[in-house]
């Protein structure tokens, strides 16, 4: 056979035991389900809508579930801890193994901290970023709350075997993360949706480079060009890390040689300017200096995108023994509580605040916006997943998003500066 | 909500541009309710729409229709929409529209079809689009079979409910 790793993947786990290619619509067999947020509709509200009298009867397999309450942790309602309390009673009586309610974080970097998803796998999620999975060889797949009460009764799901896109990225790996980058630049070059349902394989000799923390920034954005799977080689980086975490056994997927690809994109990170996505849409791309000089109220780092270890330090590395501009608000939100201690013992955070940075809870409050919001004509540069008109508050008030490099040089000039203006003094 | 794909639809269209987010059909972090979301739905595009939407209308957009968050189309059905027709959409919109038995139908070359105010008739069994005044048409895709299945029971946890009940009879669940 000559497969993509999508075709690998579902081949694997589709129900009637045959191989399947491109097109094809399986029932398939999931390894895990994560659930965040709202759970309370999957896990209950679904239920009585459907017929079932008391709520879901049964889930197919409660070790293989995890309930990570993370958009809502700490609770910033009534409503919210309402929402919680429930599903905190419906998670004890159907018996799910792994929970966290009083733990905030990002639940897709906290499926990574636990090694709750290995290699190979097929791992679904109610929330768009689930695809980040795809960075340690999982067949990380989103999907919607109905198809996740659909998948916590039978471990089963429908899909269509998508075809694949080869995006092979080339060059050097330089001291600073360049994976929102490389995802803006490719978004501006081929459009917002030029991945539209299919699989990404990323491959070449800058992938194999790429931190875990690049490529879950990398494989967390294809659903802003459209993706069913983002999906990385495994390597020894990958083993390391969760031989690190787990003794569950796992078999990773590599594509075949000869496998076939409606498309192949190639990039040279040496030949990419730094880029910068304008208001309001992702695939809005231009070089950042044609954004140059534009102010700037209000930055931020964080998200399942960029609220990981290296996209923290860059930031304290620009903003060392600095001061960031007067009136700036520098937001920034580690992705995890893993990911806030390694910065606090690594003397991060201090940097930061000594900066005038304010370093937030862990979770999703800055990218959604549960918290810092924006004003009418405010102007604001973030390294999280979306600029959507109206995202961050106002209609009126404008969101650029670019790497955590190009934001920490913002929060410093007070305006959008190309960084390699800094690069020599960092 | 049962959804007959064979039963014809007409109504007057509502047409967007390219990649709408489900944000701007969802405004809920200004209006985290569904009636709050009702008056809002979609003013980040179109701010009379949701004052001037009646019950029976078609909603056209461009391509990637939906992109963005995982959330669902329900606000648009709540506001009236009858059918959805567009470009291409989002997978999480599509699956979405799937599993709540939301009627999409995909149609490259709509917007070239279909004025925004004219009248579309969607003819899923025909598999096309009319626009009634010019009465040009476009093909629409088909859904596979089990994704028909899905539409005609009236969503996937309805789906997944006659499933149980065949699978476990007389279960008092």
């Amino acid at each position: 056979m000559n497969q993509t790793f999508a075709e690998k993947l579902f081949s694997r786990k589709n129900l009637q035991g045959e191989p399947v290619s491109a097109g094809d619509v399986i029932e398939a067999k999931i390894d895990g389900a994560m659930l965040h947020y709202h759970a309370n509709e999957p896990l209950y509200d679904m239920a009585l809508q459907a017929g079932f009298k008391n709520g879901m009867p049964r889930v197919w397999d409660p070790e293989k579930i995890f309930v990570l309450l993370d958009h809502h942790q700490p609770t910033l309602s009534l409503k919210q801890a309402d929402e919680n309390a429930l599903i905190r009673k419906e998670v004890e009586r159907l018996g799910i193994k792994n929970f966290h309610d009083s733990e905030p974080g990002i639940a897709h970097q906290m499926m990574l901290d636990y090694a709750y998803m290995r290699p190979g796998e097929l791992v679904v999620g109610n929330d768009s970023h689930t695809i980040s999975y795809g960075a340690i060889n999982v067949g990380g797949n989103g999907i919607t709350r109905a198809d996740m009460f659909y998948a916590l009764l039978y471990g089963e799901l429908w899909f269509q075997v998508p075809e694949s896109i080869k995006i092979i990225l080339n060059g050097k790996n330089p001291n600073y993360p360049i994976a929102k980058d490389i995802i803006l630049y490719l978004a501006g070059q081929y459009g917002d949706d030029f991945a539209n349902s299919m699989s990404i394989e990323y491959s070449g000799t800058l992938s194999s480079q790429l931190s875990i923390d690049s490529r879950m920034c990398l494989s967390a954005h294809g659903v802003e060009v459209g993706a069913k799977l983002a999906t990385f080689e495994f390597d020894n980086q990958v083993k390391d890390y969760l031989d690190s975490k787990t003794n569950i056994p796992y078999e990773p997927i590599s594509a075949d040689p000869n496998a076939t690809y409606k498309n192949e994109i190639s990039l040279n990170v040496d030949e990419m300017p730094f880029v910068i996505a304008n208001p309001h849409q992702f695939g809005n791309v231009s070089p950042i200096d044609e954004a140059s000089g534009i102010k700037v109220n209000q930055a931020q780092i964080g998200s399942c995108a960029n609220g990981r270890y290296e996209d923290i330090e860059i930031a304290a590395r620009v903003l060392k023994g600095r001061k960031i501009a007067k009136g700036m608000r520098f937001l920034i939100s580690p992705a995890s509580q893993s990911v806030y201690l390694k910065c606090l013992k690594n003397g991060l955070v201090e940097t930061l605040i000594e900066s005038g940075a304010q370093v937030i809870t862990p979770g999703c409050g800055i990218c959604q916006p549960k918290i810092g919001f924006i004003s009418d004509k405010e102007v604001c540069i973030t390294s999280t997943t979306r600029n959507f008109k109206g995202r961050k508050g106002s209609f009126n008030a404008d969101i650029y998003l670019a790497g955590p490099l190009s934001v920490a040089y913002a929060a410093l000039c007070g305006e959008i500066r190309n960084p390699t203006e800094i690069l020599n003094d960092i | 909500m049962t959804f007959n794909l064979n039963q014809s639809i007409e109504g007057r269209v509502w047409k967007f541009g390219n990649s709408i987010e489900t944000d701007a059909i969802n405004p809920y972090y200004h209006y985290p309710t569904m009636e709050e979301m009702k008056l809002h739905t979609m003013e980040a595009y179109r701010p009379e729409f949701a004052k001037e939407v009646k019950f029976g209308d078609i909603l056209v957009a461009g391509t990637n229709f939906g992109c963005g968050s995982s959330r669902p189309g329900l606000v648009l059905r709540e506001v009236g929409i009858a059918a959805i027709v567009v470009e291409s959409v989002s997978r999480l919109f599509l699956r979405n529209s799937i599993a709540r038995a939301i009627p999409i139908f995909l149609a490259p070359g709509i917007l070239d079809l279909v004025e925004d105010g004219e009248t579309l008739r969607v003819d899923y069994a025909g598999s096309h689009v009319v626009n009634v005044k010019t009465n040009k048409q476009l093909k629409i895709r088909k859904f596979p079979p089990m994704i028909e299945k899905i539409f005609e029971i009236g969503g996937l946890p309805e789906f997944a409910y006659a499933r149980f009940q065949k699978e476990n009879p007389g279960s008092n669940v």
